[in-house]
Order: C-alpha cells, then structure tokens, then sequence
C-alpha cells in the first residue's frame, strides 16, 4: 500500500541503549555447542556484543529517560508534545497504555494523543507514517515517537536461535512541518497469514501464562523454550525478507523517479549482518551504502535499530548535511514498509546509556 | 543446473576440500542450523529460489539437496 506525503520532516533523534552490555563470545559458553562453530556464527552473522535491560526495566523507563534527558538539556520542551506515540510489542501493561503511562510519569499536558502501536520491525517507518498524518491537523505541530523494546525479557537464554541477537532499547525521534515542499514516499505491506513465524505463544487471553507454558521444552539443536518465550522460526524470516523487501523497495523508488545510486543510505532494519548482506546482495548496493553492523555492537532492538543506524553510523553527518535515504523495515505480522524522505541537518543525533 | 558448481558451493559452507553425491548431509561436523540458513542463502542468491529449514532437514544425501534445489528452478 502506497502513501505520500508532503512538507514532514525528522528534526532530532535520541537513542537510549541500556549501560549492561552483553559478549557473545561468553554468553556461548552457555549453549551446549562446539566453539569453533560459535567462533563462525559470530563471523557470518556479526554477533558480538549487546545491550540489554537489567531485570525489571520497562519500556516506560528506557523512554522517560531518554525524554526527561531531551528537556534537560534544552532540546524539547514538554508543552510542545502534541502527540505521543510508542510503538512496542512489550508493553509494561496490558491496560493502560503504555504511552499514557509515558504522558503521566512526565506531567506532560493534556491536550495532547497518546497512542500505542503494536508493532515490530517494520515500526519505525510505520510510526513516522502515523506521525505524519496527525500533523495534518492544524493542532498538532510536534509528535513524540517513540520506538522501544525490552524482548530479551521474553527471550530463552537457552534459545541459540535468538537469545545472542535481542538487545534492548528505545529511540525518541521527533516528527513536525516541514518548510520545505519536501515529498515523503512511503509504502507498507502486511501477511497476518505468516504470523506463526515471529510470536510470543503464551501470555495473552489467548493462551495465559501458566507454570505449563513456562516449562522449558527440548526445541531441536539443544535449544530449550518455553511458551512464554518468544519464538522465531529463523530461515522463514530469511526467505520472506529475500523474497518480499526488494520488490518493495524497487516500486518504492519507481514510484518517486529515483534510482538506487541516487539514494545515500539504505538505512534497513537490523537482524543480523549477514541478512543484510543478502539483501544488499540482491539488490545490487554496496555495502557501504546500506550499514549492518547495529547487531554487533547493540544487538537487535526491534524498531529501534533504524534510529540506532542514523545516530551510531551517521551522527555527526546528519548534523550538518542532508542526505536521501531509503528506510526499510521488516519482521513480525509479519509486515514489511520502507519510506523514501531527505534526512538531516538534525537538531540532535545522539546516543545515551540507560543506568 | 551445474552440479559440479552446486557441489564446490557446499563444500564451502561445510567447510570441506570436496563433496561428493552420496555424502550423507548428517556426517558432516558442521550440518547445523547455520549450515542449513547458508545453505538457503545460496540457493536464493546463486539459484533464485526459496528452500525453506524443513525442506533441507528432510533431505539425506548431498545429490538429494541438489536435486531439491534444480526441482525449485522448475
């Protein structure tokens, strides 16, 4: 599904990433596997270091954090907060909103929209794309949104399939009019018929957490998960993203009458180094072009990864120039977007460590 | 499809000199979930098709794998 829009832009980005960081290289000790083979799964799939949230940490925490760290140093005011939304597939709660939560914890005003977004990988795109319709309205000039995970709370650490990659995180992007005449394209496709391949089985109405579903289960490969644990089915991810994420991209950029060279950065989604290789791969960018090393330093954090992509590999740049970008996001829905916008001359573009 | 060429593309990702059509997918030291993504990666890229994980762990032998692979192509 095809959307435009017209005079949006991103004018500050704030990555908050907890302070406990994680090796790989220890954490393999953990798994019954031989290390030559960690040795290479390090190598091919970029795993090494990441961040994740110490027991308890909420996503409420990672994002007051990082907005009480905004206004403390000048570069938002909270009565300026017309909208807020967060996208996160880990909410503290069920009911409220997380994002209410958020709104009351800050004493931001009233007159404002929280909203939750439930969604995975592909939300950083699709939350901009929310932030752009509200500022349609005459009465919202600034929109708050937030994109955080804590998934390593759901992850088995017995799971070699996806506990080395989870890192935990939050990014503050700050959305309003742009004075330019500037065209945002953007597109978004969904399958809920391939949810199966990325959930949590247990803990909704569906199938409530028990001492049942906590029980560790032999999963193949000497990997133990319990329902209560997230599950992705790994090579089906791979082969939807191979399959689906090019043809989005080339329409993308069809539609808009630019071409691939013409674009600075593909800022993608980070699984893993070499998904992103593939699809570099396969659509003919070179590497330099479309950054994959998010995973080895911070860990895959969800829709986080993108904002952790434009603070970490291009923070001082998007400071003083402005480059075109192509966003592309993907995974759990399963849904997959991309979106098409200049980028830069930020306010700010930073990094900060929860503690 | 060059099988020959198929053969050489495995013996890379199993991390061997040379593989041969009747080798058992299973011997190998390294016929792991990696292994398997690798395998699946190089279908999609060399071959344009996609295998999925259960496909591959159904299959015995290296000759059967590539079979597999050329059936896809079809």
């Amino acid at each position: 599904m095809n959307f435009t829009f017209r005079r949006k832009r991103i004018s500050g980005v704030l990555v908050v990433v907890p302070a406990n960081e994680r090796s790989f290289a220890e954490e393999m000790r953990n798994f019954n596997f031989p290390e030559s083979r960690s040795l290479k799964l390090k190598e091919v799939m970029g795993y090494d270091k990441r961040r994740v949230v110490e027991p308890g940490v909420c996503v409420s925490d990672l994002a007051v954090f990082g907005l009480e760290q905004l206004f403390k140093q000048n570069l938002l005011k909270r009565e300026e907060i017309d909208a807020l939304l967060l996208v996160t597939q880990t909410a503290d709660h069920f009911m409220p909103a997380t994002s209410s939560l958020i709104q009351g914890r800050l004493h931001l005003k009233q007159d404002m929209l929280c909203l939750d977004i439930n969604q995975a990988c592909a939300g950083f795109v699709i939350g901009l794309m929310q932030a752009f319709m509200l500022l349609e309205q005459e009465s919202v000039k600034k929109v708050v949104l937030v994109n955080a995970d804590v998934l390593s709370r759901k992850a088995s650490p017995k799971d070699r399939n996806i506990y080395p990659l989870i890192g935990d995180g939050a990014s503050i992007t700050i959305v309003e009019r742009d004075v330019a005449d500037t065209v945002i394209h953007a597109s978004v496709k969904m399958d809920g018929s391939r949810a199966s391949a990325l959930t949590i089985p247990a803990g909704g109405l569906r199938l409530p957490s028990s001492p049942e579903t906590a029980r560790l289960e032999d999963v193949g490969d000497n990997n133990l998960r319990a329902k209560d644990h997230v599950f992705m089915d790994g090579s089906a991810i791979f082969n939807f993203v191979q399959t689906e994420v090019p043809p989005l991209i080339k329409d993308l950029l069809a539609r808009a009458g630019v071409s691939s060279e013409a674009v600075d950065y593909f800022l993608c989604h980070q699984p893993n180094r070499f998904m992103l290789e593939k699809l570099a791969d396969k659509m003919e960018v070179p590497y330099a072009r479309m950054p994959n090393n998010v995973v080895e330093h911070f860990g895959n954090s969800g829709s986080v990864t993108i904002p952790t992509v434009m603070a970490y590999n291009l923070r001082e740049r998007l400071l003083r120039e402005q480059f075109q970008v192509c966003l592309a996001g993907f995974g759990g829905g399963l849904a997959w977007s991309a979106m098409l916008l200049r980028l830069g001359k930020l306010a700010f573009n930073q990094i900060t460590e929860y503690k | 499809m060059d099988k020959p060429e198929f053969y050489q593309r495995l013996a890379e990702i199993l991390d061997v000199e040379e593989v041969k059509p009747d080798n058992v997918l299973k011997d190998f030291d390294v016929w792991d979930s990696l292994a398997i993504l690798s395998v699946l990666a190089m279908a999609d890229a060399k071959y344009g098709v996609s295998v999925k994980a259960e496909e591959i762990r159904s299959v015995v032998t290296a000759e059967d794998l590539a079979r597999l692979v050329e059936a896809k192509r079809k």
